[in-house]
């Protein structure tokens, strides 16, 4: 399958999964509801909804960092770095990794966001609307600065590897984990906490609102009647160990990390683009040493609006022809939650590596037949199978693309 | 000192670092545009500076401000200028005269590091759903300039600049976070050439932030600016076209501030360290040392402590004082430092002709600590 060398480094799986979404905190609670097709989706409670004509988004309930953060004050932290930490502290409890050896190694903390501390700058901004510039609070402006996601996560596990924030909008997470698998692969970084958050704001709503890109209800990728995303939240994290150190501890592997690619449209700001896409998916094909008859599920970007999802699929049919492997979205249950979206989709492809199912496209009903024959979606709930290759998306605005791909590990 | 270094980390064992090479740069900083009037300035240990970007309305507090000395309009021309914001503007131009410096755009991409992005493009569509009959009546041009990846996009559309294509966010080690990153997509085959730097715009909403936490030295400007490099792997003798250095080393590395500035400051000093260790270059051959929190309160004492640690005082050893020049430019800060010393490098008015190796740092109150390790070209080969 994977054609990799031994001069390509050292092997690098993902052994913890922590999550801090709408589905649930933590990732069992998270998969079991990707699994039954829940959905995160509900009124906005994080800002002030009023005045908007679209009113729902996925966002995370009943989440107290002080419940979850055990190395960290989360007084010091924005809502995306507690998602952050949050996460990264379930993923090492989920991999049964010893917290004291991460911190005695040279362990990294790559993080994705799109928004950075969004909810800091939109109460930055409402102390200046209510008495202006000169009122701003300035232990709220020391919480402002986006990189502080990632530094979130080191401090809540004492770690001294570098502290890294990938601000490449909704692609992002898949930077963070790309980054974090070279810097294992090549002896920089003993193990990495990869992943990505955003917390819902006012100012994203507002944005996509304006754009006309946001769904009267809930997203439905690939449908004949999709109308747009929800804007959502959350935090994935993944712990990413060399594999000899991971067998060596006996740890469970979720999925092996093959490989990653980037592209940028250089095209539009806002408008996907298909070949830039298609040549993404060629460079993570090529990165990961695969081709396309290994990939056995595509984990869409799958935003559900009409533009990227015909936009997307038109790339992979570029890329697989005669043969689209199954693809469905997740954000049919979590909405858009920004920069931890592709973060968010790589631990679910983890996860379908390791347990064997498909995850759904949970609120497709008709299939849009715009987007071409034989393609399998994945509708309603997940699907038994035994995936061996996994494909995650992720695309954003200023045409970045990013692509990881993961493999099943056999011991 | 020692128990608590010695208490902590056992890390595994680095490989040598893998350098890249610095092709052409693009510098917009107080000094102006390109890297001679940043090397004039360092030499009279000040700059004027240009004009702060007006904001309607909004008056910047009573501190020391170092515009960017530039126009957007002669760098970018004046087609789409008004959509803009000042850190799109500061980064397109950069990335530009980068990319006109070096002698092969093929198979180029673009690595920025920022800290929030643009603070008053952002401050601003943010008022706007505060301020309007409807909280979604935003201007939608303006909602991409609020992403930390407008500038690095924008300037991949203008040039058509497909490839790896990336932001990077870190405070003051942002800049430090997209010479990594562009290193390791280099080495990896995920690009032939990228414009890899950082950016910062100065914004009164910004700056009263920074004027109302106190958290700048007396004295010390809040600055802004860009500078951007073009990096390639190394050539091989005597083929592709001449570096004006080479990054032998690029470190970075955290420490929780909550532990006290001392766990910080060792971090810094073992990044310094292994910085130099992985690049082969002795303390002895580091004739310029530019660090990076100098110009902050309590901060500008921890790096310093730091650097004596690893880089004591020396005769011909020179201390670049970069934040005099630019002011305080945070996202961009490491990016602008490195400029610094190839600005020194090149200056014909200053004799640093026998400077082998310089030494880059950075530090932030956050707890993140980086260095990077420079080669004169001459020095590299």
């Amino acid at each position: 399958m994977s054609e990799k060398s031994a001069d390509d480094g050292r092997r690098v799986v993902v052994t913890g999964l922590g999550a801090v979404s709408s589905l649930g905190l933590g990732a069992r609670d998270l998969l079991s509801g990707i699994r039954a097709g829940r959905s995160g989706i509900g009124p906005i409670e994080q800002f002030d909804g009023a005045g908007f004509e679209r009113t729902r988004a996925g966002e995370v309930r009943g989440f107290r960092p002080e419940s979850h953060l055990t190395g960290t004050d989360p007084e010091r932290w924005g809502r995306s770095g507690q998602f952050a930490a949050a996460a990264a502290r379930m993923a090492v409890a989920d991999a049964a990794a010893d917290p004291a050896a991460l911190s005695a190694g040279r362990t990294a903390s790559c993080f994705g966001t799109t928004n950075g501390e969004s909810q800091v700058l939109e109460r930055l901004t409402a102390q200046w609307v209510a008495g202006g510039l000169s009122a701003v609070d300035p232990e709220l402006a020391a919480r402002a600065d986006a990189g502080r996601i990632a530094q979130a996560v080191s401090a809540e596990l004492d770690l001294g590897g570098e502290a890294v924030t990938v601000g490449t909008a909704c692609a992002a997470s898949n930077y963070a984990i790309g980054y974090g698998y070279d810097l294992i692969r090549t002896g920089e970084a003993d193990a990495a906490l990869c992943g990505g958050a955003d917390a819902s704001n006012r100012a994203t709503h507002a944005g996509f609102h304006r754009l006309g890109a946001l769904a009267e209800d809930v997203p439905r990728p690939f449908d004949e009647d999709r109308d747009g995303i929800v804007t959502a939240e959350g935090g994935a994290a993944l712990l990413l160990e060399p594999l000899d150190a991971a067998l060596a501890r006996g740890a469970r592997i979720y999925a092996e990390v093959l490989g990653y690619g980037m592209t940028c449209d250089a095209r539009h700001m806002t408008n996907p683009d298909a070949s830039s896409i298609a040549e993404c998916i060629r460079r993570a094909h090529r990165n990961a040493g695969i081709k396309p008859g290994d990939v056995d599920y595509i984990c869409a970007h799958g935003t559900g609006t009409r533009a990227n999802d015909s936009t997307e699929t038109a790339a992979v049919r570029e890329v697989f022809t005669d043969r689209v492997p199954p693809i469905s979205s997740i954000k049919s249950m979590l909405g858009h939650t920004m920069g931890a979206a592709a973060g968010f989709g790589a631990l679910v492809c983890c996860a379908a590596l390791a347990e064997g199912f498909l995850p759904p496209s949970a609120t497709l009903r008709r299939l849009d037949p715009a987007l071409g024959p034989d393609l399998d979606c994945v509708p309603g709930q997940a699907r038994s199978a035994r995936p061996r290759v996994a494909q995650n998306h992720g695309f954003a605005f200023g045409g970045n693309n990013a692509i990881t791909i993961f493999g099943e590990f056999r011991a | 000192m020692t128990t608590v270094e010695s208490a902590v980390r056992t890390p595994s064992v680095l490989p040598p670092a893998m350098p890249v090479d610095l092709v052409a740069a693009g510098v917009v900083s107080a000094a102006g545009t390109g890297l001679q009037p940043l090397a004039d300035a360092l030499r009279q240990g000040a700059a004027a500076g240009g004009r702060a970007d007006a904001e309607e309305g909004e008056a910047y507090p009573p501190m020391p401000l170092l515009a960017a000395d530039f126009s957007p309009a002669d760098l970018l021309g004046r087609k789409g200028l008004g959509r803009l914001t000042r850190t799109d503007r500061l980064g397109m131009a950069a990335c530009a005269l980068a990319l006109a410096g070096a002698d092969d755009p093929d198979g180029t991409g673009v690595v920025l590091g920022t800290s929030v992005g643009s603070t008053g493009g952002i401050a601003r569509f943010t008022r706007e759903t505060f301020v309007q009959e409807r909280p979604y009546l935003v201007n939608p041009s303006d909602f991409p300039g609020t992403l930390m990846n407008s500038a690095a996009g924008r300037t991949a559309i203008r040039h058509g600049l497909t490839d790896t294509n990336a932001t990077l966010s870190g405070g003051p080690l942002s800049s430090l976070y997209a010479l990594r990153f562009a290193r390791n997509a280099l080495l990896h085959g995920h690009a032939r050439q990228l414009l890899a730097g950082g950016v910062e715009e100065l914004s009164p909403h910004g700056a009263w932030a920074w004027h109302r936490a106190r958290v700048l030295a007396p004295g010390t400007a809040l600055g802004e600016g860009a500078a951007v490099f073009a990096l390639r792997r190394p050539a091989g003798h005597g083929s592709g076209q001449a570096p004006l250095a080479r990054l032998a080393a690029c470190e970075a590395g955290f420490a929780d501030p909550a532990r006290g500035p001392l766990a910080v400051g060792l971090r810094l000093a073992r990044c310094v360290r292994d910085a130099l260790a992985r690049s082969g270059i002795a303390p002895a051959d580091v004739a310029v040392v530019a660090p990076g929190a100098a110009g902050r309160r309590g901060w500008a004492a921890v790096e310093e402590r730091a650097l004596r640690t690893v880089l004591p005082p020396a005769p011909g050893r020179h201390r670049l004082r970069v934040q005099a020049v630019t002011g305080e430019t945070h996202g961009a800060g490491v990016a602008l430092q490195l400029a610094a010393v190839l600005a020194r490098w090149q200056d014909p008015h200053t004799d640093a002709g026998r400077e082998r190796a310089a030494v880059v740092t950075s530090l932030s109150s956050d707890g993140a600590v980086g260095c990077a390790v420079l080669l004169r070209p001459d020095a590299a080969c």
